[in-house]
């Protein structure tokens, strides 16, 4: 099933991409069957499912850091390989993954480093990216005297160090509790209104997934697919927005559609329009 | 009471229980010397030869520290080898796992026979070879052991596999080198101290003790063990400091 | 997509999930492929020691290349059947086997001594925070204390010790040094390991009200097993070490230690028997160490992999 966007050049196209792993010997497992999805330049889409529908695998497909068994995948108009080596996305995974041999400040100057940046700019735009997080004041602190959820804000503060088009984010928030989590989904959302970056975000969490997203694609296991496309519209977010109608409306979608009820093929209204 | 002073007091309140009950022990059922000797004995023998202490001392910790410089560098340049060829480490690992339980001081006497015995170099052999064990398995460890999440970071900004190694796994392996070097460092002490037994310059701390026991000097010999402790703690104390000022992030609660 | 007439079933049946296979057999293959590494290893050695040789014979190294000091590979191995005494019936080979089996024995002793003597320890210190905060520093300087320097020592002492019938000898004395060397190792990874449960394990015994010693016998013993392990294998690599230097020191008679030390007198005329005994000692801690592995295979044959040592 393929999950088409309107408009212009795509940030992310992936087209029938499989992943198999140990294909042809007695545990093969079919990680990703013939998925297709295009994400629109400065589109936040959420990919969710149960465990074992391939959402973290495609979105390593996507990152390069796995390779697809078949199918073409391109990142602003490049290959996988071409995009990574060329650093046109950021990633931020579930665990912060900061160094702790290393302060905050140059945890986030890592990527400047490999890029070559001198000292006193990778500096400067590291002290930038801590001012967008909220967190210039733990620039020398070290990464185990912060918090979880510091941490992760550390983590993608380090995610935007180049400035790439794209964020792939695997389950950031999966460990920090629930207040926490909103918290940083604002932060999210905030970040991106400032920077109007694409975001592919999997998740594990239905709620999450509708307030952040423009759309969410819902997968499904063994083997993994995309099984429907929820389109969500909820306009600005503010503090109401978790309690509004259209808010239970969306995550009511999301979740037949993780049951596997649809309203049959073609496109769906989209969810707040009437 | 400050934090500090609450760790201190047990073991400096049992270190002189026990130094008092020694002293009373042997005073009291009249000890001879060459089983027991009391610790005042032990003490006035050391304070009474202090000059003497200092030069064995010296002598013994120069071979154990030439043997701990030479088996740390090797040990530490197989380890870089180890995690870049994996046949390297597939050949060395079991190797060292299986020597550990080796008296690799018994290659001592051989090595007397092929170097000259009358030099420091067959002592500093032993220790080298004795040091490099843990070294090699430890610090190959620390590099090749990088949390999957680290590796996969690393590889999303494109850094190329010296990058990695440089920014990623000699720090990592920083924790594991102090861990091989805390015990490396006074096992050097006791190999240079022990491959003295077999012949060859008398001047160190091992050859006295064996000649002052020989000659029923038991308060001097017990004298130069008390030597040996001090040297070996002076060892690790100086491996400690090494490590609070190298790597003060070890020992945390490991961030995310 | 599933049946829209099941509400949230899917349609699989569920299957009990397959038994975990005891890791025995995929562990003694693991085993084996490090050995034909490990013989590679001593494959290699053997050509760079012969290598040494020719190129000793053909330039001046340091050290003495001659085939006193370094003997050929074969003539060491011809040593093994050459007589041990001028006219005696026994073979090098033999002698060195009967002194590396009654080391091994000595050694084993000094080990369980060690291990129990370190458990004990161990166990008092988890349970009574006070005595882990006055007994672990020393437990910790004991080990700066150059026993094994203190052999002579230590035999002339032992040997003033009767207890009715029994007499302490010097192979007593022995057996005491490799078990103070083989009781720090394990005595600190005891304790590590009894304390390893986590404080929701701790919480969950609780609430069964039992008693400390339940607690030990059926959370912290299982739990140090992975902690145990490893400071096993250290504890016998200490042992064996702690024996045969001792032997060495005190020159006490039946141990390889001492067959070292005599072989050695006769390096110039018979340079091969020392390389022989020597082997033996090698062959000790190998053995060693191969006990302390086939006892971790049997103690973790179910765990999963993540929680082997």
């Amino acid at each position: 099933m393929t999950a088409s966007a309107p408009t212009t050049h795509a940030a992310v196209h992936a087209a029938g991409v499989w992943k198999i792993f140990n294909e042809g010997l007695a545990n093969e497992v079919t990680a990703l069957q013939d998925v297709s999805v295009e994400v629109a330049d400065g589109e936040f889409i959420s990919l969710i499912g149960p465990s074992g529908c391939g959402k973290s695998t495609l979105l390593r497909c996507i990152a390069d850091l796995t390779h697809a068994t078949r199918g073409d995948i391109k990142v602003a108009g490049l290959s996988a390989a071409d995009a990574r080596e060329q650093q046109k996305y950021g990633m931020a995974f579930q665990q912060a993954a900061l160094f702790d041999w290393r302060t905050v400040r140059r945890n986030v100057e890592l990527p400047l480093e490999l890029q070559g940046w001198d000292k006193a700019k990778r500096g400067e735009r590291a002290m930038e990216l801590l001012e967008m997080v909220q967190l210039a004041d733990f620039a020398d602190h070290r990464p185990w005297e912060l918090s979880g959820g510091m941490q992760q804000r550390v983590a993608i503060a380090r995610s935007l160090a180049v400035d790439p088009p794209l964020l792939l984010m695997d389950e950031p928030f999966g460990a920090l509790d629930e207040m926490t989590r909103e918290r940083m989904q604002n932060e999210l959302l905030r970040i991106r209104k400032e920077t109007g970056k694409s975001i592919i975000f999997v998740t594990h969490s239905i709620p999450e997934a509708v307030y952040l997203s423009d759309r969410v694609v819902v997968m499904s296991p063994r083997p993994g697919r995309i099984t429907d496309v929820v389109p969500i519209n909820l306009g600005e977010r503010n503090e109401d927005t978790r309690e509004a109608e259209v808010f239970f409306a969306g995550v009511t979608a999301v979740r037949e559609a993780l049951r596997g009820h649809t309203s049959g093929g073609g496109v769906r209204a989209r969810v707040g329009e009437v | 009471m400050s934090s500090r002073l609450r760790a201190i007091w047990p073991p400096i309140l049992i270190a002189v229980i026990f130094l008092g009950i020694w002293q009373v022990f042997v005073v009291a059922k009249d000890i001879k010397p060459y089983l027991l000797p009391a610790p005042s004995l032990i003490f006035s023998n050391f304070f009474g030869s202090l000059n003497l202490m200092l030069a064995t001392s010296i002598y013994t910790a120069t071979t154990a520290l030439l043997g701990l410089l030479f088996g740390t560098v090797i040990g530490l340049l197989l380890a870089l080898l180890a995690q870049r060829f994996i046949v390297v480490n597939h050949l060395f690992t079991p190797l060292a796992a299986g020597l550990a339980a080796v008296p690799i001081v018994a290659l001592t006497p051989i090595l007397n026979n092929m170097f000259d015995i009358s030099s420091r170099t067959p002592r500093v052999l032993v220790t080298m070879i004795i040091v490099f064990f843990p070294i090699f398995v430890n610090v190959t460890r620390g590099l090749v052991q990088v949390q999957p999440v680290q590796l996969e970071l690393m590889r999303s900004m494109n850094a190329q596999p010296r990058t990695v190694l440089r920014l990623l796994r000699i720090p990592n392996a920083i924790p594991f080198f102090f861990t091989a070097m805390k015990i490396a460092a006074p096992l050097a002490v006791i190999a240079a101290l022990v491959s003295e037994y077999f012949g060859g310059p008398q001047l160190g701390l091992g050859s006295r003790i064996a000649s002052s026991a020989a000659n029923t000097a038991y308060g001097r010999a017990w004298a130069y063990v008390v030597s040996s402790i001090i040297v070996g703690l002076l060892f690790y104390l100086a491996v400690l400091a090494a490590e609070r000022w190298a790597a003060p992030w070890t020992g945390r609660a490991r961030s995310a | 997509m599933s049946d829209s007439s099941h509400v949230g079933v899917t349609t699989q049946a569920p299957t009990a999930p397959k038994r975990p296979a005891s890791t025995v057999g995929r562990r003694a293959r693991r085993g084996l492929v490090s050995f034909l590494w490990a013989l590679g290893g001593v494959a290699l050695t053997i050509l760079m020691w012969e290598l040494v040789k020719w190129l000793g014979s053909v330039m001046t190294l340091p050290f003495d290349t001659s085939d006193s000091a370094m003997p050929h590979v074969w003539t060491m191995l011809a040593g093994f059947t050459q007589p041990e005494v001028r006219g005696s019936d026994t073979t090098v080979f033999q002698a060195v086997v009967s002194a590396t089996l009654y080391s091994l024995l000595v050694a084993m002793g000094g080990f369980i001594i060690g291990v129990s003597v370190g458990l004990l320890l161990a166990i008092v210190m988890q349970r009574f925070a006070f005595m882990e905060r006055g007994l672990l520093p020393f437990v910790i300087a004991s080990q700066t204390v150059p026993l094994i320097a203190l052999a002579p020592l230590i035999t002339g002492l032992g040997n003033k010790i009767s207890i009715g019938s029994f007499q302490w000898g010097t192979t007593q004395s022995v057996m005491f040094i490799a078990a103070y060397l083989a009781f720090f190792p394990l005595s600190v990874g005891a304790l590590r390991g009894l304390k390893a449960p986590t404080s929701t394990a701790l919480e969950l015994m609780r609430s069964y009200a039992a008693t400390p010693r339940q607690t030990l016998w059926k959370l912290r013993f299982p739990a140090s097993i992975p902690y145990l392990i490893p400071a096993m294998k250290v504890s016998a690599a200490a042992a064996v070490v702690g024996t045969v230097v001792a032997e060495i020191s005190t020159g006490v008679r039946g141990g390889i230690g001492r067959l070292i030390v005599e072989y050695a007198r006769e390096a110039t005329s018979q340079p091969a028997k020392v390389y022989v005994a020597v082997f033996g000692a090698i062959v000790l801690g190998l053995l060693a160490a191969g006990l302390v592995t086939l006892l971790d295979v049997y103690l973790t044959r179910n765990l999963p992999k993540e929680r082997q040592a």
